[in-house]
């Protein structure tokens, strides 16, 4: 199996306190992770330096072929191209419609009318949110938005999709409906990368499971298993 | 084509999202640009002005007493070759006294008692319209005033050099007023570029986070200062064009200065599209400067 992530003796001080402290982790084309941690365990941390929002302070990071800590600003944009996100507060853009939401990614590649209107299509009815379209974000439960928020994220078919605190604001029905989706996606062949708090999500998803605690990467395991050196 | 919609409608949103301080930084640009605009009004007007009467500027070549016939023709021939005259209008001793005495008629008594013609023979020369500064038409003099036979030659030098003068101070003046003015445009709307920019601060960082680039993030904004000095300058003409009308009707309701009306001209189309394009460029770089540092790829 080829490694679409590989993170290298990472270490990240924030304020003189190891955010991360020498992480070696490899992810494997196509799996399925849990990225599991108390809040300030450096979960957030390790998901923004994938897509290069943070730079290590020592270490090297590989995501799909290409050194991150060498990037040239020029060239993250097109790394986060490949890189679907998804956020606990969704980020959503207010006063655009769900289509237009979605359609972002794409606009923002110069993707034509059509391919516009039929990715976006095929993404909003992936998450199962097609019907509202022309609707605002705001008019939207949080589970919907959050939906509207995956579907930006893969609509223009990223190879890894990584997901910070996904179902932190989701009760314990939504919660199973995203980690649903998200296994979904991940069966379609996208690498999914899930960090979270919540010890409940580890119920409905039996995959590996990196653990972080403050900082440091204290056991890899799979779900339902416990917590192992 | 969708990237291009997006692009200008995000900058057309801008605006409206910021209606008050769009409105307010067209009006302060318009008052700034209208400001450099009287200069070059000025400016231009007196160049015209200076131009017309320039083309009235005539040099006498006042010739010795005497001179024979030859020499006469001789110097007519000299002058009407040189490339730096464009007329030339032989005036004899009989047809000066004639002149003298159409012109001043009461004085023309004190001609008779002096028994032969006091008036000299003189060439009336119009120098080419290239030819016509104060430095050109010193040099022209000099160099004439050296020929043989050429008693005296005369223009009104101090009158020439005075309007150039002006000229020249309005134009320093202009240039000066301008820079200041220009720069003050540039900031008016790169604060207001700088207002949309805390205004959209979550867009721009979801925007950088789903890959787009920083020139993709920046084009908006630059467009939205691009249309601000546009609007700003073209503004500006309208209140120029406006207060140059009233000035006109102003000399005519009260008949001072009657005949300058005329002379006072508005710029012409080509200028003022090009001080529109100015405008527009003036905006474009007050964008310019607030974004230096804004979509850079890392956070």
């Amino acid at each position: 199996m080829d490694a679409i992530i590989q993170l290298i003796h990472v270490s990240k001080w924030h304020a003189r306190r190891a955010a991360l402290s020498d992480v070696t982790v490899e992810i494997e084309k196509g799996e399925f992770v849990l990225l599991m941690g108390a809040s300030g365990a450096g979960k957030s941390t390790l998901l923004r330096m994938l897509i290069a929002e943070e730079q290590p302070d020592e270490g090297q990071i590989f995501v799909h072929g290409k050194n991150v800590t060498k990037l040239r600003a020029s060239e993250i944009p097109y790394l986060r191209r490949k890189v679907g996100a998804v956020f606990q507060d969704f980020r959503l853009l207010p006063k655009k419609s769900v289509f237009d939401n979605v359609a972002l990614p794409l606009i923002v590649q110069g993707a034509s009318e059509k391919d516009i209107h039929r990715k976006v299509t095929e993404a909003l009815r992936a998450v199962d949110v097609d019907h509202k379209n022309d609707q605002l974000p705001s008019s939207l439960s949080t589970g919907e938005q959050q939906r509207v928020c995956i579907a930006r994220s893969i609509v223009n078919g990223p190879v890894v999709l990584l997901a910070d605190e996904p179902t932190g604001n989701l009760d314990p029905e939504r919660t199973r409906e995203i980690i649903e989706l998200f296994k979904l996606i991940n069966a379609r062949g996208t690498t999914v990368v899930v960090a979270t708090h919540d010890p409940h999500v580890l119920k409905y998803v039996n995959r590996r499971v990196i653990t972080l605690v403050q900082g440091v990467l204290l056991a890899e395991r799979r779900a339902g298993e416990g917590v192992g050196g | 084509m969708r990237r291009l919609f997006y692009l200008i409608r995000e900058a057309w949103v801008n605006m409206r999202t910021n209606r008050t301080t769009t409105i307010v930084a067209v009006l302060t640009t318009a008052f700034a640009l209208a400001c450099v605009g009287i200069f070059l009004l000025l400016y231009v007007n007196l160049r015209n002005a200076a131009g017309s009467l320039q083309e009235d500027v005539k040099v006498m070549v006042y010739l010795e007493d005497r001179l024979p016939s030859e020499q006469v023709r001789e110097l007519d021939r000299t002058l009407k070759t040189d490339r730096m005259v464009d007329g030339v209008l032989f005036i004899s001793k009989a047809q000066a006294l004639g002149e003298f005495r159409v012109q001043f008629p009461s004085e023309s008594h004190l001609l008779e008692g002096l028994g032969e013609n006091p008036l000299p023979a003189s060439f009336v020369v119009t120098l080419a319209p290239s030819f016509r500064s104060p430095d050109a038409m010193k040099a022209w003099v000099e160099r004439v005033q050296t020929m043989e036979g050429v008693a005296k030659v005369d223009y009104n030098q101090e009158w020439s050099s005075l309007l150039a003068g002006l000229i020249g101070y309005i134009e320093l003046a202009a240039i000066g007023v301008g820079i200041l003015l220009s720069a003050a445009a540039v900031t008016i709307i790169g604060n207001t570029t700088r207002l949309a920019l805390l205004a959209r601060q979550e867009e721009i960082e979801i925007l950088r986070l789903i890959g787009a680039t920083r020139t993709f993030i920046r084009i908006p904004y630059f467009l939205e200062g691009a249309v601000l000095g546009a609007c700003g300058s073209a503004l500006s003409l309208g209140i120029l064009k406006f207060a140059v009308e009233l000035f006109r009707q102003q000399i005519q309701l009260t008949g001072r200065f009657s005949g300058i009306e005329g002379m006072i001209s508005f710029f012409p189309l080509s200028v003022c599209l090009a001080l529109v394009m100015a405008g527009m460029g003036l905006g474009f770089a007050g964008s310019v400067v607030s974004l230096l540092r804004v979509g850079d790829g890392r956070a």
